[in-house]
């Protein structure tokens, strides 16, 4: 079975075979490596690699907030990863302030809007503050995805939003 | 003896905790979300008293209240936040014949006040940071305000006279940000403490934060213990504390100790609180207010001197003498260092990340300890402060204490909500940290120069690994169906052939 996944903008090609019960030969952009895999629990994954050093990593997955999305933990880190699609919305608007056409501020977490800081037609820098949301009693401030012009400005000061709700557009 | 916990979370579990140690009996109380958070599963008795807003459960003062009469308590706990600094509930609890485990209404009520405080330190023969000695209430004009913040001089502080944790304060380096920064203060602070106050004060500049716990008990006897120190702040709010501080020497140590214990004793304290000091670079230490309750920060002087400021509490409150040894408070066994866990996603500038928690496993072993206020299944809500732990690590040095820090935050595992562990990972790896050179400006500074890098970057080899990992996953659950899973499946030809060209190439 072949996948295609993406992390931090790199894609991977990976095919995954089973050898015997337990082990797995993966092909990574071509590069093949024995695994051997177990399932802990319901989102552990224990990871041998056959080789010279037999290293032992032990990952959590578990299902994202988005279709095809999994968030991989990995040593007390954690990466989004995008199984067999493009990322969209939010997930690209993080990473994409270089990214052309328009982009959407959409809220991270139910809360209420406080401020509004940019008016429609104002010209915007990366990562500028754009709205002030007020959300587990402490005011937080979303910023620009990318360089651009606010297009359109979709909530008003004082504004309950639910979490995904669009907030604003930048072109 | 059966207390009950007028809080939640991480703080309500630690309270539990003692109390079973103690052979005491514990009541929670919940709200409409918390029906499965950890404090009620935890609890000997749970009692439901209202709707998810705080307003309406945990900081009502009648419905705690009646919890407490219906089920037997005889003493409440208020832990942190809250009503843990509000005279009116103390008083409410003493009216209702319940011990409140705190200080007196009198001293909340004083102490409360920042600008009342800060003249009570004044008295006490304390230095106090230079700032307003009159709190200015919302009817003060801008042009007031400004001609008032030229007396203090800038760079400056606006801070609520009703404040604390760092909510309602704003920095102004010059006189144009300062109506803008009044009005955001006087905002967060009445939505926070129901009072728009505030008061300025010179911003002291490469300041650390440095705060002296003490206990006083019902007799008179006020005994102060070793420094916290608590300069790791984001935005006014401390998420990594230590003690002791590099900072302070044991002749320095005695000083702060002893202005921090007049203070307590020129308001007849008794109970846990705190006094926070700004210490300068030339060793010159400034008051700055009283927390008149346990703080969030305790366990890294229980780690260091060996004690359990929460039972200690308990005991006072019945009426216990402080039979602790003063020298051996007011000196470290080691070094212990804490780091606040919060649902926050440090990558999109520490956005709360409320949520189900679909896996947790914290960190163990020697020297940890994990204060930790959640369990699977249970969704983290967007109702209230949103810290899920506190990390303390204990080690013989401060350099130990860090390894072994780094290490507890490697191991602790929270699956489906974002946290500040990769936060923290980073910052034990820094330089300055790692040396002590560090204020209470350093962080801010350091997250605006990063300017946005994620601080979940991972090596070129971790990222395969967790490619490879999202590919095997994805291969068990799509095999899982078929009934493959028990090596019963048999690679059919043509897959075989692709396999032995993939490995060929």
């Amino acid at each position: 079975m072949t996948f295609d996944i993406e992390i931090n903008g790199r894609l991977r090609t990976i095919s995954i075979e089973r050898t015997t019960a337990g082990f797995y030969r993966a092909i990574v952009d071509g590069h093949p490596r024995v695994i051997d895999g177990a399932r802990v629990g319901s989102f552990g994954l224990s990871l041998l690699f056959d080789g010279v050093d037999g290293s032992s990593r032990n990952v959590q997955v578990a299902p994202g907030s988005e279709r095809g999305e999994l968030l991989i933990g990995v040593d007390g880190k954690s990466v989004s990863a995008v199984l067999n699609g493009r990322r969209t919305g939010r997930a690209a608007a993080d990473g994409g302030s270089q990214a052309d056409g328009e982009q959407t501020l959409v809220a991270p977490m139910p809360g209420r809007i406080v401020r509004l800081l940019v008016a429609r037609g104002d010209e915007v820098a990366a990562r500028q503050p754009i709205v002030v949301v007020e959300a587990m009693k402490m005011e937080n401030e979303l910023r620009s995805p990318k360089t651009g012009r606010v297009k359109e400005i979709a909530v008003g000061a004082g504004d309950s939003v639910e979490a995904g709700r669009v907030l604003a557009i930048i072109e | 003896m059966k207390i009950l916990i007028a809080n939640r979370g991480e703080i309500a579990v630690r309270i539990i905790r003692a109390c079973r140690e103690m052979g005491l009996r514990t009541v929670a109380v919940y709200s409409d979300c918390d029906r499965t958070a950890r404090h009620v599963l935890d609890a000997d008795q749970a009692l439901h008293i209202g709707p998810s807003e705080a307003a309406q459960s945990y900081l009502s003062v009648e419905r705690i209240i009646d919890a407490a009469q219906r089920t037997g308590a005889d003493a409440v706990h208020p832990g942190y936040g809250f009503l843990a600094e509000n005279a009116a509930f103390a008083r409410a609890c003493r009216d209702a014949r319940l011990t409140f485990i705190g200080p007196s209404p009198d001293a909340i009520a004083l102490m409360g006040s920042k600008t009342a405080a800060r003249e009570v330190a004044i008295r006490a023969g304390v230095p106090v940071v230079p700032g307003t000695e009159q709190p200015l209430d919302e009817r003060v004009t801008d042009p007031e305000i400004a001609r008032v913040a030229n007396g203090v001089g800038f760079p400056l502080l606006v801070k609520a006279v009703a404040g604390g944790g760092g909510k309602g304060m704003r920095t102004v380096n010059d006189p144009s940000s300062l109506t803008a920064a009044v009005r955001t203060a006087r905002s967060e602070a009445r939505s926070a403490f129901g009072d728009g106050s505030i008061y300025l004060e010179r911003r002291l500049v490469r300041a650390r934060h440095i705060e002296i716990q003490l206990l006083g008990d019902q007799h008179g006897t006020i005994v102060p213990f070793v420094e916290r120190e608590c300069s790791i702040q984001r935005r006014h709010q401390k998420v990594v504390e230590e003690s002791p501080s590099l900072a302070v020497s044991p002749e320095l140590r005695r000083r702060i100790a002893a202005a921090a214990a007049a203070v307590a004793r020129a308001v007849n304290y008794s109970n846990a609180g705190t006094i926070e000091f700004l210490l300068d670079e030339s060793g010159s230490f400034y008051f700055l207010e009283m927390n008149t309750r346990l703080q969030v920060e305790h366990p890294v002087t229980e780690m260091v001197t060996s004690t359990d400021l929460v039972q200690w509490q308990i005991r006072i409150a019945r009426g216990e003498h402080l039979d602790l040894d003063p020298e051996q408070v007011l000196s470290a066994h080691g070094h212990a260092i804490e780091c606040r866990i919060y649902a926050e996603d440090p990558d999109l500038g520490f956005m709360p990340s409320p949520g189900l928690i679909r896996g947790l496993r914290p960190a163990a072993g020697p020297g940890v300890r994990d204060d930790g206020g959640v369990s699977v299944g249970f969704t983290v809500p967007v109702f209230y402060d949103s810290m899920i732990a506190k990390l303390v690590a204990w080690g013989a040095s401060r350099p130990l204490a860090i390894d072994r820090m780094s290490r507890a935050l490697r191991e602790y595992q929270v699956l489906g909500i974002k946290t500040t562990i990769p936060f923290f990972l980073w910052l034990m790896q820094r330089a300055e940290y790692i040396e002590g050179r560090y204020d209470t400006t350093y962080l801010d500074r350091l997250l605006t120069e990063r300017n946005g890098t994620s601080f979940n970057e991972l090596t070129e080899d971790d990222e395969e690994v967790a490619a490879i990992a999202a590919a095997l996953d994805a291969y068990l659950r799509a095999t899982a169906h078929t009934g493959a899973v028990n090596g019963s499946e048999v690679a059919t030809g043509w897959k075989r052939s692709a396999r032995y060209e993939a490995l060929r190439g």
